[in-house]
């Protein structure tokens, strides 16, 4: 009886696990065949493996160039998970020690989290303009900078929360203030969080979407708008291979770090979730 | 603690002020000057203030109407799938999870994956010649239905919607679940309880927290859908699937019409935000 209901929790785990990164197991394995393999088996087998479509690819840089995309992607996102970190750790200090900026500050970055984006896009698209910061990678990140605010913010505060009160007092006894405090004290301390935060900050960033559609047309393009740019630039008709490979690599640097982390993301996910 | 002066405070606070005020409080400001203003792309800088034209003109369009129709269903639906699917997976996993606990990273997979990106590959796979699920439906049943036409495509949508995000469901619960102390349940046992009561008078109600707060981030996400539908389908099918977000990507950048969009942008602002409030008043209700 045991054994049966244990081996039924298998069961469900494998359709689970299947269902859910179906599409991507789909992609990798259409990525892996060659093109006259695609035009005759649609299956999920493979009759022979190659990596010809991830060498396509490269070899189609004057028309779709898949650095220059992934540079942006990376570009943007550091930029939209680092300025997240640096302007909520201060702040994050002062509403966790001393309550400030609880009240008022603190809920109106929270509730972005519930916000539709598209509501910021147009007025950030226009002011964007003003300023020429259309198309750039600098644009783009601070948007996925503003992306970000909630949860990291939500994450610092709950970290230094937790971080014994007496360590800074005895900081400023000796004199120092609260900028060395947040150097000398909370940064060492919190860095499992601050990490974990910058990482996450930095999938949320590379996966979106919205703004790099709106606000990027050619040399800022990131990934996922890049990846769907190939599929209506290719004409006559799709290359599924080479799109499926471009579309793994799109999805790999996040999905390895989501692997690697996934004990840490789960945990701020759900601290997250719960507390903001 | 008056160990730190109060300009010492507001310094803190500062970088994140002035950001939130570029970031967020110009934007709103000129969302609402916009949507009272007749405003076209070349005349974006002297504004000509003329009313609730726009507004008038967006809720007496049905395709608006259509469209939040749409995104209120897609968000209602996959909440409601997603905390289902994911309540019973974190339950019935949880002996395994517990022991091996790296299968969890499998499950959390496709929620690292950019929902544009997972819409691509649904491309993919729904495709009627390279597509595995259509070829699959072909040798198996002989039949395989268009996935992204008419009535259809909203079921897909959904589908792809729930598989991507239940995750997040079942992480959430997962985590509240395990979180309930041995003794309680133990206590049950020793009483006598049987699993149905334990899952109803144990396990829900001491897990009620999450189950409300996973409820509300998935509708709030299903709500303002934008990537994963706007890749595959663009909003068509008849424009049986533009969500609020594609609508006003459509007014916008479609047809320059950016008063109309603003004001739809406003309205969708105070329609979450209502739906929010009246969320989170229920749950404090039920807990």
């Amino acid at each position: 009886m045991r054994i049966l209901l244990n081996s039924l929790r298998w069961l469900v785990f494998m359709i689970a696990a299947v269902a859910m990164n179906f599409p991507v197991i789909v992609t990798l394995v259409t990525s892996l065949k060659s093109k006259a393999e695609l035009s005759i088996n649609p299956s999920l087998w493979i009759k022979t493996v190659t990596l010809n479509n991830y060498q396509q690819i490269f070899d189609m840089a004057d028309r779709f160039d898949i650095l220059a995309i992934l540079w942006n992607s990376l570009v943007a996102s550091l930029i939209g998970a680092v300025i997240p970190l640096i302007i909520c750790l201060p702040a994050a200090y002062a509403m966790a020690r001393f309550g400030f900026g609880r009240r008022f500050l603190l809920p109106v970055i929270v509730n972005l989290r519930a916000i539709p984006l598209i509501i910021f896009a147009i007025p950030l698209y226009m002011m964007y303009q003003l300023l020429g910061l259309l198309d750039t990678r600098v644009g783009l990140g601070l948007i996925l900078a503003l992306v970000n605010l909630p949860l990291t913010l939500v994450l610092l505060v709950n970290a230094i929360a937790d971080i014994p009160k007496e360590l800074d007092e005895a900081a400023y006894i000796d004199g120092a203030n609260s900028f060395s405090v947040l150097r000398q004290v909370i940064f060492p301390l919190g860095w499992p969080t601050i990490a974990t935060t910058l990482i996450f900050g930095f999938i949320t960033a590379w996966n979106e979407y919205l703004f790099g559609l709106i606000l990027t047309t050619r040399r800022a393009v990131p990934m996922t708008v890049g990846a769907s740019f190939f599929f209506s630039a290719s004409g006559g008709g799709v290359q599924w291979g080479v799109a499926a490979a471009v579309m793994i690599l799109g999805a790999f640097i996040p999905t390895l770090l989501g692997i690697v982390m996934y004990r840490r993301i789960s945990e701020s996910l759900t601290t997250g979730a719960l507390k903001g | 603690m008056n160990l730190v002066g109060w300009r010492e405070k507001l310094l803190l606070l500062l970088p994140l002020t002035v950001f939130t005020v570029i970031f967020l409080v110009i934007p709103f400001v000129t969302n609402i000057v916009y949507s009272l203003s007749d405003v076209k792309f070349e005349t974006l800088r002297d504004i000509n203030i003329t009313g609730v034209g726009n507004y008038q003109k967006v809720v007496t369009d049905p395709e608006f109407w259509q469209a939040g129709w749409f995104s209120l269903r897609f968000g209602l639906l996959t909440a409601i799938l997603e905390c289902l699917l994911g309540l019973f997976l974190a339950i019935f996993l949880s002996p395994l999870l517990k022991k091996r606990s790296w299968l969890l990273a499998i499950l959390m997979m496709p929620m690292m994956v950019a929902p544009s990106l997972i819409g691509l590959m649904y491309r993919l796979v729904l495709h009627e010649f390279v597509g595995p699920v259509p070829y699959y439906l072909y040798e198996w049943f002989g039949d395989s239905p268009a996935f992204l036409d008419g009535m259809n495509a909203f079921r897909t949508l959904v589908v792809i919607e729930v598989l991507q995000w239940t995750p997040f469901a079942m992480l959430l619960f997962y985590v509240a679940y395990v979180g309930i102390p041995e003794s309680i349940r133990e206590a049950a046992h020793i009483d006598g309880a049987s699993w149905g009561q334990m899952f109803r008078l144990i396990s829900v109600p001491l897990i009620l927290p999450a189950l409300l707060v996973g409820f509300v981030v998935r509708f709030i996400d299903g709500f303002r859908v934008f990537d994963n539908v706007f890749v595959l389908t663009r909003g068509g099918a008849g424009a049986s699937t533009t969500s609020l977000p594609i609508y006003i990507y459509q007014r916008f950048f479609q047809q320059g019409d950016i008063g109309v969009a603003v004001a739809a942008s406003m309205i969708f602002l105070v329609a979450s935000f209502v739906l929010l409030f009246g969320l989170n008043v229920l749950s404090r209700k039920s807990v």
